[in-house]
């Protein structure tokens, strides 16, 4: 293999980080992609269950292809495979048509993530040293994707996120080329399929809790923030950077801690806690959603690459691992989603018309002349109707304002306690989410103390 | 395993633990859990009147009663019924929902705006003198007016007071008492 171990380093780590922030990284998105897709909430979620299933599926068969064809081809071709599939996204104008690219492009995706574990122990020396680059990389891809996804959205458009994957995956594979071509040049040495080892069922089991948990946090986030909260993508990029950006700045903390096992029981509770600090949020503002996002940051950063360790350490070969890890974390990504789609989307329903009820009872008790009042609850019906199964907008409902000042400022007041009973009314639809997936987190514990301890 | 790695793990836990239970506790404490969406009250019970004083305090208290006794009626709160009465899209989905058919409406619509009345009178907003001819109106007006009536009692009153209104100041000279509207 002739380039040199640096760029091919950094082509595996990123060619890891986008197919794994590939999971989360259209989570800001579904909001735009649902309106103009015109579809609803529940399958809207597919584009990002679709790619996060197919990706569980097809994590270890990807393996045991890229160990059988060369980890170099298979990373470049599932790398092109990748890019592909993400110009089909980019530029489907169908629901059906995007989720079938996504499939496409998980199938990619999981090719070009198993083999980089393959490759990697050559190129960085030691196995060790590689699960670690290539769990840093999967969690940081994860952890920044939505965020990214975000900024897309606002700045460009949804189709933007999978566009710009198309020339940053073909970059990536220019230096996994050379391995193939070495590759294709002295012959694959046929793998020794049998010797695989079984897979860490607990590691891999919590893997799958956690991941459940994690991705429950960043989607029910999202989704109290843009449509709970009627925040723009980029605003909301912003706020769920939070998370991220305590996952990388606390991901020296595992160092400290050599047992595998207390850092993930570590992280799944600093996740699980940092959730049911979302249950419980006291009012509708960004700010209270800071401290719970730190936890549930430190507790990922913690969590995912403790767990990948563990199920990876003293495993052989990687790459067959690696993709039951894969597998696992997707499955529980899947399985999160599949839960908690229906719970949250029938609360939003549910707290919807109460909060709904309660802003008419705020019009009709107020002091404001009874024409105007009976007029606004008209507006507001009528507003409501447009935006059926969504938390509605009001503001339209209170445009134009009355000339008369004294008029104004009792329809001004109004406009804020309907708000701010359709914010509380929001933010507690998402409460029972939250905590279910605090729960999941919290299971976690029982796979983590089962696990065998490793140091690592 | 080294003994550092062991107690680091487990002050790690503590830690993890100890923060976890802070927040979700400061965040209880602060009201976290406590919300309620704002009740709406029973259209059947009495609703008192405030001491309206102007016509448009009058007329919103009225609508506020009209409401009450046709949701009361109706089996709906006041809340639904005013969305259903909203326009005639919304009716349409009200009478729908709620399998109304146009008399049944018009009979409970009717009946609230008699309880509106009654409660006007029992409140000294209105003189009985013009309650009683009122309330035998308001139990024939076609559904389509009676809707009218509740989006717009202050015009409704209003008429009545400019019509009746020097019937009023002579009946007062006769008979002695509160005026027309109080």
């Amino acid at each position: 293999m002739e380039t040199s171990p640096r760029p091919r380093v950094a082509a595996l780590a990123l060619a890891v980080g986008i197919v794994l922030a590939d999971s989360s990284i259209v989570v800001l998105a579904l909001p735009e992609i649902y309106r103009e897709l015109d579809t609803s909430v529940a399958g809207v979620t597919w584009v990002l269950i679709s790619f996060n299933l197919v990706m569980a599926l097809a994590a270890v068969p990807a393996a045991l292809l890229a160990r059988r064809v060369g980890p170099g081809r298979a990373a470049a071709v599932g790398l092109a495979v990748f890019a592909g599939a993400g110009l089909a996204c980019g530029l489907a104008d169908e629901l059906s048509t995007l989720i079938a690219a996504r499939c496409v492009q998980a199938v990619g995706g999981a090719l070009a993530v198993t083999a980089a574990l393959e490759l990697l122990p050559a190129t960085v020396g030691s196995e060790r040293r590689a699960a670690t680059v290539w769990a840093t990389a999967g969690a940081t891809g994860a952890a920044l994707g939505p965020a990214v996804g975000g900024l897309l959205t606002e700045l460009v458009s949804w189709q933007s996120i999978f566009l710009i994957q198309v020339p940053i995956s073909l970059a990536a594979a220019v230096p996994i080329l050379a391995v193939a071509k070495h590759e294709a040049a002295t012959g694959v040495i046929e793998p020794e399929l049998r010797e695989t080892g079984r897979p860490h069922l607990w590691a891999n089991l919590a893997l799958a809790m956690v991941s459940a948990s994690i991705a429950a946090a960043l989607f029910l986030l999202v989704l109290l923030l843009i449509e709970g909260w009627r925040l723009s993508p980029i605003e909301a990029a912003l706020v769920v950077s939070v998370m991220p950006l305590a996952a990388i700045l606390s991901s020296k903390l595992g160092e400290l801690v050599a047992d595998a096992r207390s850092r993930a029981a570590a992280g799944a509770i600093l996740v699980s806690g940092g959730l049911a600090g979302l249950a419980f949020l006291p009012k509708a503002t960004i700010l209270l959603t800071i401290p719970p996002q730190i936890l549930v940051g430190i507790g990922l950063a913690l969590v995912l690459s403790a767990l990948t360790e563990t199920a990876l350490g003293g495993r052989a070969p990687q790459a067959i691992h690696g993709g039951w890890t894969i597998s696992s974390r997707h499955a529980g990504v899947v399985i999160g989603l599949l839960i908690l789609t229906p719970i949250f989307t029938a609360d939003i329903n549910q707290q919807r018309d109460q909060a709904i009820e309660a802003g008419t009872a705020v019009i009709l008790d107020s002091p404001v002349n009874p024409l105007l009042k009976l007029d606004l609850a008209a507006r507001v019906s009528e507003q409501l109707e447009k935006e059926k199964g969504k938390v509605p907008t009001i503001e339209p409902a209170f445009e134009p304002k009355p000339s008369d000042p004294v008029q104004r400022a009792e329809v001004d007041q109004l406009q804020g306690e309907l708000q701010d009973q359709l914010d509380r009314g929001a933010t507690h639809a998402f409460s029972t989410s939250f905590l279910l997936a605090a729960l999941l987190g919290l299971f976690a514990l029982f796979p983590i103390a089962l696990s065998r301890r490793v140091d690592l | 395993m080294s003994g550092e790695g062991r107690l680091g793990g487990t002050a790690l836990i503590v830690v993890s633990v100890v923060a976890s239970l802070l927040l979700v506790g400061a965040y209880l404490a602060a009201g976290g859990s406590s919300y309620e969406p704002k009740q709406v009250q029973d259209p059947c019970q009495p609703r008192p009147w405030s001491n309206p004083q102007s016509l448009g305090q009058i007329a919103n208290q009225f609508t506020i009663s009209a409401l009450d006794g046709a949701a009361c009626q109706l089996g709906v709160s006041r809340e639904t019924l005013a969305q259903g009465l909203a326009t005639p899209e919304a009716r349409e989905r009200f009478t729908e929902q709620y399998d109304i058919t146009d008399e049944k409406l018009a009979k409970a619509i009717r009946a609230g705006l008699v309880r509106a009345v009654d409660d006007a009178e029992e409140a000294g907003a209105l003189s009985p003198l013009l309650a009683a001819p009122l309330r035998q109106a308001v139990q024939q007006i076609p559904l389509d007016q009676a809707i009218e009536i509740i989006n717009d009692a202050q015009g409704f009153l209003g008429d009545v007071e400019g019509f009746l209104g020097p019937a009023g100041d002579l009946l007062e000279q006769l008979l002695p008492g509160p005026g027309l509207f109080g």
